[in-house]
């Protein structure tokens, strides 16, 4: 159907509210991050690039940033790992493959403190299912507190993050094996290819434009993810968890530094929306070198 | 094709943890939701409850204000789903059916919103929907959960619309109907799945949402599950009774609604994502 103005009356309701509720605060944390305003509702006054070179300057957001790169980089190899194996088996034919494939998105319809308290009771010293089966494993020798340190925090959250995460991945990535024509395998079986021939030379190389576009997405979603790692370490122990996205709420709402909480806001957009725009460009042309 | 004995045992072994993994955390939180506090917190854990007591739930429907976060949560995901199916519908309509100058560009615009760090814009929504009085309302949750949704449910929509062919939507212009009745009475029931797809994206995307509603809302009989149970679970020198039959009661209704289009809503996601 050619109409034009009857094509902008149907889209101007969604695209006026898409700017007034995101697009207008967007300009309004741009102008932010160049005043200094604290508390929330106060007015502040221009002081140019102050904010930017003391953020810059400064360590926490350097950190924060390394956090958050650690987070996504380590969300992205246990997910895919977990989530290309559990796609490969909900590719087979077997009884019960369609409820399977529905019901495994289970752990991501949940609302995440429902998560967030499923796993602190199963990780807990007291009560908790998992120490006493790692002791009986022989893994451990006494009760440990996953959350206690640096390094066992930080292992926790993205396990439990990609405990919530992989069966979304998981049906992304089915949805592109089931874009491969079954003819291929059929040939590459006539041909006597082994199992593992026909998944390094037919399965792996046309899944990449799948995984390509789930390294893009996952990583933007993975980046914003803040509920989680609010609910289960508030960025602790020792700020060893925390990332962007709760350095900026813990700047803007609990140290009423809002200002500088915007800085960081403005500043990791734009990384982002580089990383997007470079990552949508690679796969362009990765796209038409095929 | 037929497996060997190997291939089945390796499958049915592979489908067994997936199970496990899981469906074992969301069994062991609903079946210690009945527990006794002794066998809760028990030295060795039960796989199947050995005492029954109904205590956690009473407790928390009595001298709890969850009973009303439960109904804020109901009321904000439904005002969202509904709101954002009303704007992506012909959004979508728009841009998948017609042509219009400045298409690709309003659609790339649209896919850069869903992009986006949701905590950017978090300081500023506060600070705008503060002028407009709009703190500590369940509407603030409204609108922000359909900007949230509204670009991702656009997207979704797509392969739905492009699988209806266009002689359906001839005819009808032939025959004269009016755009409106087009899109209400022809195209919408021939793109249900994809409605439904939408509406479940939106109320889980809602019933889920942490972040804004911790910020935007005040008072505790207007906070939603998500920032409502977190705070029973500071408040309350851990009781895991309690937070175990809120956890299970947080559950039933996302998988009531589950139970009835999960599976259009694994094909709306899916769908979209390759094509």
């Amino acid at each position: 159907m050619t109409n034009p103005r009857l094509a902008l009356l149907f889209v101007a309701p969604a695209l006026l509210f898409l700017i007034a509720v995101l697009g207008w605060p967007l300009v309004q944390a741009v102008i932010l991050s160049f005043q200094n305003v604290g508390v929330i509702g106060t007015e502040g006054e221009w002081i140019g690039f102050d904010n930017y070179a003391a953020v810059l300057g400064g360590s926490n957001f350097w950190r924060a940033l390394g956090r958050s790169l650690l987070w996504v980089v380590a969300n992205a190899i246990v997910q895919t790992a977990v989530a290309l194996g559990v796609a490969l088996i909900l590719h087979q034919k077997f009884p019960g493959v369609r409820v399977a494939r529905t019901w495994i998105i289970l752990t991501w319809i949940v609302p995440t403190v429902v998560v967030v308290i499923i796993w602190r009771w199963l990780l807990s010293t007291s009560g908790g299912m998992v120490n006493p089966l790692l002791i009986q494993a022989g893994i451990i020798q006494r009760p440990i507190g996953f959350f206690a340190t640096r390094e066992s925090a930080m292992t926790t959250l993205v396990l439990i993050n990609s405990w919530r995460w992989f069966p979304f991945v998981a049906l992304m990535m089915l949805a592109g094996l089931t874009r491969i024509p079954s003819d291929l395998y059929e040939a590459a079986r006539i041909d006597g290819a082994t199992a593992w021939k026909r998944f390094t030379r037919i399965t792996w190389p046309l899944l990449q434009p799948t995984l390509m576009m789930l390294g893009v997405v996952g990583t933007l979603l993975s980046f914003n993810v803040f509920d989680v790692i609010w609910l289960l370490t508030a960025g602790g122990p020792s700020q060893a968890t925390q990332t962007l996205p709760v350095l900026i709420y813990e700047t803007a709402f609990k140290g009423y530094r809002l200002s500088e909480a915007a800085t960081v806001s403005v500043l990791t957009s734009l990384l982002l929306m580089g990383f997007a725009l470079l990552a949508t460009r690679a796969m362009t042309a990765s796209e038409e070198a095929r | 094709m037929k497996r060997t004995l190997p291939q089945s045992l390796a499958l049915y072994a592979g489908l067994a943890v997936i199970v496990l993994l899981i469906g074992l955390p969301f069994w062991w939180v609903m079946s210690g939701s009945i527990k006794l506090p002794r066998e809760i917190i028990s030295r060795v854990p039960t796989m199947v409850p050995q005492s029954f007591t109904l205590q956690h739930f009473e407790k928390l429907l009595q001298s709890t204000d969850f009973p009303a976060y439960l109904v804020n949560s109901l009321l904000v995901a439904l005002f969202s789903t509904v709101f954002t199916i009303a704007l992506a519908l012909p959004t979508a309509y728009a841009f998948f059916r017609m042509k219009f100058p400045g298409r690709a560009a309003l659609y790339r615009l649209i896919l850069v919103a869903y992009a986006f760090p949701t905590v950017v814009v978090l300081i500023p929504i506060y600070g705008l929907f503060a002028r407009f009085g709009l703190i500590d309302t369940r509407a603030s949750l409204v609108i922000v959960n359909i900007a949230f949704a509204l670009p991702f449910s656009i997207w979704m929509m797509r392969s739905f619309l492009a699988s209806v062919p266009r002689d359906i939507e001839e005819a009808a212009i032939v025959d004269g109907a009016p755009p409106r009745v087009i899109l209400l009475r022809i195209m919408a029931p021939l793109i249900a799945p994809g409605i439904a797809s939408v509406a479940i994206f939106t109320f889980i995307a809602s019933w889920t949402e942490y972040l804004f509603a911790s910020v935007l809302i005040v008072s505790d009989a207007r906070r939603t599950i998500p920032v409502g149970f977190a705070g029973i679970i500071g408040q309350y020198q851990i009781d895991w009774g309690l937070l175990l039959a809120g956890a299970t009661l947080a559950t039933i209704p996302v998988v009531i609604l589950f139970a009835f289009v999960g599976r259009w809503f694994v094909t709306g996601l899916t769908e979209g994502a390759v094509k």
